[in-house]
């Protein structure tokens, strides 16, 4: 995929530079980079990007500033994809960041940018109104998920694919992930929506959602 | 050395003598109209009427225990023939101890009360700022005995009860020095105003004397020489009446900084107390502020520098299968992109030395000297340094000590425009003594926020103390001074 228009938020310029020419060099346009949430939804105003790359943390407050101007994002502008990077992971962003809907969603650690292709591949799948969660979060809620019971009966395998279901990944992302085709792909999902007992759905990112649901995210 | 002059000399001494004399003369008339001895003076008659008021307590005290021992006397009697007063007195006996119990309960709160009314006149008028006692401990809202318990238990509070009991004879002494010293020496100075206009009588009447009032008796005037005579008793009076005064408000201050103030163990615990919160905040900012520097630094460094290998290698493994331009195109941006990376990379390790630097000086390792030496060393402006300590303080006493000199050297360097540094420390007894003065221009002034504000705070956590002389013009001298053994 190319051509996407990208906006990003970032207040560390080396960062910011780094991350806007790595975008560029997978053929997408960078329309802005700005150094702060306020900028950040004037930029998407102005724009129209297809999908924002945000620091949760930026100036004033270095709080949160990047994950609630992407929660306004998602009321002012509900087309565009909002992935938000973050140096740390809190199950308790995911979940504000996921409430109601895992349409075009992103949370993912700064470290991912080290792989380019696979954060070439989450930019571009939440820009289409996929989801891409970080491995990290979705290990954090399996681990604090009261449904040890229920995963328990999973094999290892099928817990690999769940995990990556949790993420976002498309049933080809996770066969090529886990070096299978995708038809044992869909055979492992089917037996781990049986097990646990989920509604059966197509759609990836209501799929990630039913999972998380169950997780108890 | 001439006789002349020498005969000079003792007359020259004489008038000397003669206007110390007259200065001393004037600076003891000027004491009765000075602001001080008017402001005592109002202490004086302040405070009369609230001791006064004090005495109401144990009057009304006694007043319902003899209420309710005449009342139960009588309930007794009436019992003996049965009528409706029984039953009505009975109660009535019951409310006058309640009223008389109640009274005690409310003894260290009204005290408490009043010492505040105390410790704010001593403030207003004397200039004698006591710090208030602690307030009494409370668990939030609590049953109304606990409530009860914890007043009678309140120390402060029973303090200040026995303060107002021993002022009752100071108030006396009080109204003496107010009322004859100053009152009627102040009346006796009128007396040859007046004493003509009453007395222009034929030589055959005889009046009774007037009498004047003077602290050793009193005296019968009744000729106008006599008046005079009161006049100047009256001036002695005056002159005296500051001094008077005086002693009895130093006694009464005395009083009032022994028995309302916090007391001696109850003021080291509030010290404790507030040093121990600093020693938590500062602890508390100093972790918020390493996790700053990492997220805001090291870290973002190191993530793009794991980001431009990302690139770069991206670069190296689409190279397969091109064109050798494109190949060589995407060798030459791999290598900008992997050039990027080693000089970040390098950025992340001086700034991870900075910041472990920051939290733990390794120098410090080896002893304050040592550390200090390499601080002197690093510093801009030449540091005269001398360290004289006996043994080894403890490390968190070294490290405080450390980051005092590294912030004063950092201070002088960026405000003062200093040539020289001197840095001196010493142990003394069992306090380590560290000057660090330098010949800049001064006006350093501790201001909230400021380094040296937060320099005396870490200080405070160890019961230590830092002080600044930094007069504009300059020199500036800061004298931290910490135990030895924390």
């Amino acid at each position: 995929m190319a051509g996407l228009t990208v906006v990003i938020a970032e207040d560390a310029a080396l960062f910011r530079e780094g991350l806007a020419r790595l975008i560029e060099s997978r053929g997408h346009r960078v329309a802005a980079a700005v150094p702060d949430g306020d900028s950040l939804l004037d930029a998407v105003d102005e724009h129209h990007p297809d999908v924002v790359v945000a620091d949760i943390r930026m100036p004033p407050t270095h709080t949160d500033e990047g994950l609630r101007a992407a929660i306004d994002l998602r009321a002012r502008h509900p087309g565009t994809g909002v992935l938000v990077l973050s140096q740390y992971v809190e199950t308790r962003y995911a979940a504000r960041l996921l409430e109601g809907s895992a349409i075009g969603i992103g949370y993912l650690l700064k470290d991912r940018v080290a792989d380019v292709a696979d954060f070439a591949d989450a930019l571009e799948r939440v820009a289409v109104g996929g989801t891409a969660l970080d491995p990290e979060v979705v290990s954090q809620l399996v681990r604090a998920s009261g449904r040890a019971d229920g995963l328990a009966t999973l094999t290892p395998r099928e817990r690999e694919v769940l995990a990556l279901m949790a993420e976002g990944k498309s049933n080809a992302g996770i066969g090529a992930a886990l070096v299978i085709t995708e038809s044992v792909v869909e055979k492992h999902v089917a037996s781990i929506f049986g097990k646990l007992r989920l509604p059966p759905s197509e759609a990836d990112n209501r799929r990630v959602l039913a999972v998380l649901r169950y997780l108890g995210a | 050395m001439s006789l002349g002059l020498a005969a000079q000399q003792p007359g020259r001494d004489d008038r000397g003598g003669q206007a110390r004399l007259a200065s001393a003369l004037a600076a003891v008339a000027r004491v009765p109209v000075s602001g001080r001895a008017w402001r005592e003076l109002l202490f004086c008659l302040a405070t009369v009427p609230l001791g006064l008021a004090v005495l109401a307590f144990p009057a009304a005290l006694t007043g319902l225990l003899v209420l309710a021992a005449g009342l139960s006397a009588g309930s007794r009697q009436y019992r003996a023939r049965p009528s409706d007063a029984a039953g009505f007195l009975g109660p009535v006996v019951i409310v006058v101890l309640v009223a008389f119990v109640v009274l005690i309960v409310l003894a260290p709160p009204i005290g408490r009360g009043l010492g505040a009314v105390h410790r704010r006149a001593a403030a207003r008028l004397l200039g004698e700022h006591i710090p208030a006692p602690p307030a009494v401990r409370r668990r939030g809202r609590e049953a109304p005995m606990a409530w009860v318990a914890a007043t009678l238990r309140d120390g402060p509070g029973w303090r200040a009860v026995g303060y107002l009991a021993v002022k009752l004879p100071l108030v006396l002494l009080e109204a003496y020095a107010a009322i004859v010293w100053w009152g009627a020496g102040l009346a006796n100075l009128t007396y040859p105003l007046w004493f003509p206009w009453f007395r222009n009588h034929p030589p055959a009447v005889r009046l009774s004397p007037v009498a004047a009032l003077t602290p050793f008796g009193v005296l019968h005037i009744d000729t106008l020489p006599g008046a005079v005579v009161a006049f100047a008793v009256g001036a002695a009076m005056v002159l005296a009446a500051p001094w008077v005064t005086r002693g009895v408000v130093l006694v009464d201050g005395w009083l009032m900084r022994a028995s309302l103030g916090p007391g001696r163990l109850a003021q080291r615990v509030a010290d404790l107390e507030q040093a121990r919160a600093l020693a938590v905040d500062d602890s508390a900012a100093l972790l918020r502020r390493v996790e700053r520097d990492l997220h805001d630094g090291a870290q973002i460094r190191l993530a793009t520098v794991a980001m431009n290998l990302g690139m770069a290698l991206d670069k190296l493994d689409t190279g397969s299968g091109q064109s050798d331009v494109a190949v060589a195109r995407d060798l030459a941006v791999a290598r900008d992109l992997v050039s990027n990376a080693h000089q970040g990379a390098k950025d992340a390790m001086a700034e991870l030395r900075g910041l472990a630097r920051g939290i733990h000086p390794p120098a410090l390792d080896n002893g304050l000297a040592d550390a200090l030496a390499t601080l002197a060393a690093s510093c801009p402006v030449p540091v005269d340094l001398t360290v004289d300590i006996p043994g080894r303080p403890t490390p968190a006493i070294e490290t405080i000590a450390y980051f005092c000199a590294a912030e004063l050297l950092a201070n002088a360097v960026k405000h003062s425009g200093a040539r020289e540094i001197a840095v001196d420390v010493a142990g003394q007894g069992e306090r380590l003594v560290m000057r660090v003065g330098d010949d800049g221009r001064g006006g350093a002034v501790p201001s909230d926020g400021g380094g040296l504000t937060g320099l005396a705070q870490r200080v405070r956590t160890v019961d230590g103390r830092l002080e600044v002389a930094s007069p504009p013009g300059g020199p500036t001298r800061v004298t931290v001074s910490l135990p030895l053994h924390a």
